[in-house]
């Protein structure tokens, strides 16, 4: 079957939304939408038809630290901004009061309840008591670190993937296991609040790339109690 | 056109007062819009890239462009949440290309598609009149497709799988693949427009 004349917008718009053009076509499709209002109308509508399937989907919780990530990006971007006004005095002086004023804020809203300053610990074992990793948490980092002193060999295509097991509710993904030396993840700090009050820590074997669906999936292999110091 | 709910309406309003405020660089606004529709679109991802680490980095991406493009969003876009799912099925789909070509080469150049490209190319800009069909309700229309029809066009949506990927799943020649999805467009087409 070939495209026909008239429904040729409608098709190729079509085809173009459920991702069906690839390579050279797709490109090329795109230039045209660009000066064709038309067209551009057309792959408008089959997005805001298509899209009750997507939203159909049951919602997936991503991780807690992607935010935190995705805020240190957003930061990183806001400041060349600022950088670009002339540095006369006053207008140094103004940004130097917002930032201080924004530091305020944020200290206020994201710093961990003092109760929580302490760093906490757990060791991973295996059940002969060989220390698989170290994993420490810095309240005042914001931040987990994962040492891997003698890590269980991954098997092919999963991944280890840290949990939270809080006091009272379901395990809160943290991140996955490094296999050498130390590997760091953001924690940002709602995540930390409850730390503070967790009881333990637990690996699980995962599809590579972690559960998809933001609960272990796989096998719980182990599970360590968190030492405050 | 079926009336819009009241809840709809509301929540679409807050979505673009969310985006307005990200135009204007608030980032307390950014946080929020994050909050109500990250695991919504979480979902989507993993639905398509199948990985959850690939998911988490397509989240990040489309995102941030969100953030850096929040001042492009109009009504012509559909609503908020259409075209967020919109730039995360894009940034999916690139991941996915990305992903694949580190195997095979393209090998997509389809010469049928080639010639109706050309075709359009030459086609003036007519103004069409864009019937706001949004809301419509497209699982009744998709429940009149042919059971062919609805998986291809369902697993390219949701799944974001190719033609052939496609023809794999359901068992059928790419051929045919390829005329179920453009049949099941043109009627979805026609029922959405008589709803």
């Amino acid at each position: 079957m070939r495209y026909e004349g008239a429904k040729l917008h409608t098709l190729l718009a079509g085809e173009y939304v459920l991702g069906l053009l690839r390579g050279p076509a797709r490109r090329r499709f795109e230039r045209l939408m660009m000066e064709s209002r038309a067209l551009a109308a057309e792959v408008a509508q089959w997005e805001s038809h298509f899209a009750s399937l997507a939203l159909s989907l049951e919602p997936v919780e991503p991780p807690g630290y992607l935010l935190w990530r995705l805020m240190g990006r957003v930061r990183a971007e806001s400041r060349p901004r600022s950088e670009r006004l002339r540095n006369t005095f006053w207008r140094t002086w103004a940004v130097a009061a917002t930032l201080l004023l924004a530091v305020i804020v944020v200290t206020e809203r994201y710093a961990p309840p003092p109760e929580q300053k302490a760093a906490q610990f757990a060791l991973m074992s295996d059940a002969q008591g060989k220390p698989l990793w170290l994993i420490s948490i810095h309240p005042e980092a914001g931040r987990v670190d994962m040492k891997a002193i003698g890590p269980e060999a991954l098997p092919a295509g999963k991944s280890y993937e840290l949990w939270m097991i809080p006091d009272g509710g379901k395990p809160v993904p943290m991140g996955l296991m490094n296999q050498t030396g130390t590997a760091s993840e953001t924690v940002p700090a709602e995540l930390l609040a409850r730390l503070g009050h967790a009881k333990a820590l637990a690996i699980s074997l995962e599809p590579q790339g972690g559960s998809p669906t933001g609960q272990p999936t796989g096998p719980v292999l182990w599970v360590a109690p968190l030492v405050t110091t | 056109m079926p009336a819009v709910p009241a809840d709809l309406k509301d929540r679409n309003r807050q979505l673009t007062d969310l985006l307005h405020a990200c135009a204007q660089g608030r980032q307390a606004a950014f946080q929020e819009l994050y909050r109500q529709v990250s695991p919504q679109l979480f979902a989507v991802l993993v639905r398509i890239l199948k990985r959850r680490d690939l998911a988490e980095e397509a989240l990040q991406d489309a995102l941030l462009s969100v953030w850096r493009n929040a001042g492009s969003y109009a009504a012509d876009k559909g609503a908020p949440m259409t075209w967020l799912v919109s730039i995360c099925r894009y940034r999916a789909l690139d991941m996915l290309r990305r992903e694949k070509r580190e195997v095979s080469l393209d090998t997509d150049a389809d010469g049928d598609e080639d010639g109706a490209l050309s075709a359009l190319a030459g086609v003036q800009e007519d103004p069409v009149n864009v019937s706001r069909a949004e809301e419509r309700r497209l699982e009744e229309c998709m429940g009149r497709l042919n059971d062919g029809q609805q998986r291809s066009v369902r697993l390219a949506y949701v799944d974001g799988c190719t033609h052939e990927e496609i023809a794999v799943r359901v068992g059928s020649p790419v051929g045919t693949v390829k005329s179920w999805v453009r049949r099941g467009l043109e009627s979805l087409k026609r029922c959405l427009e008589a709803a």
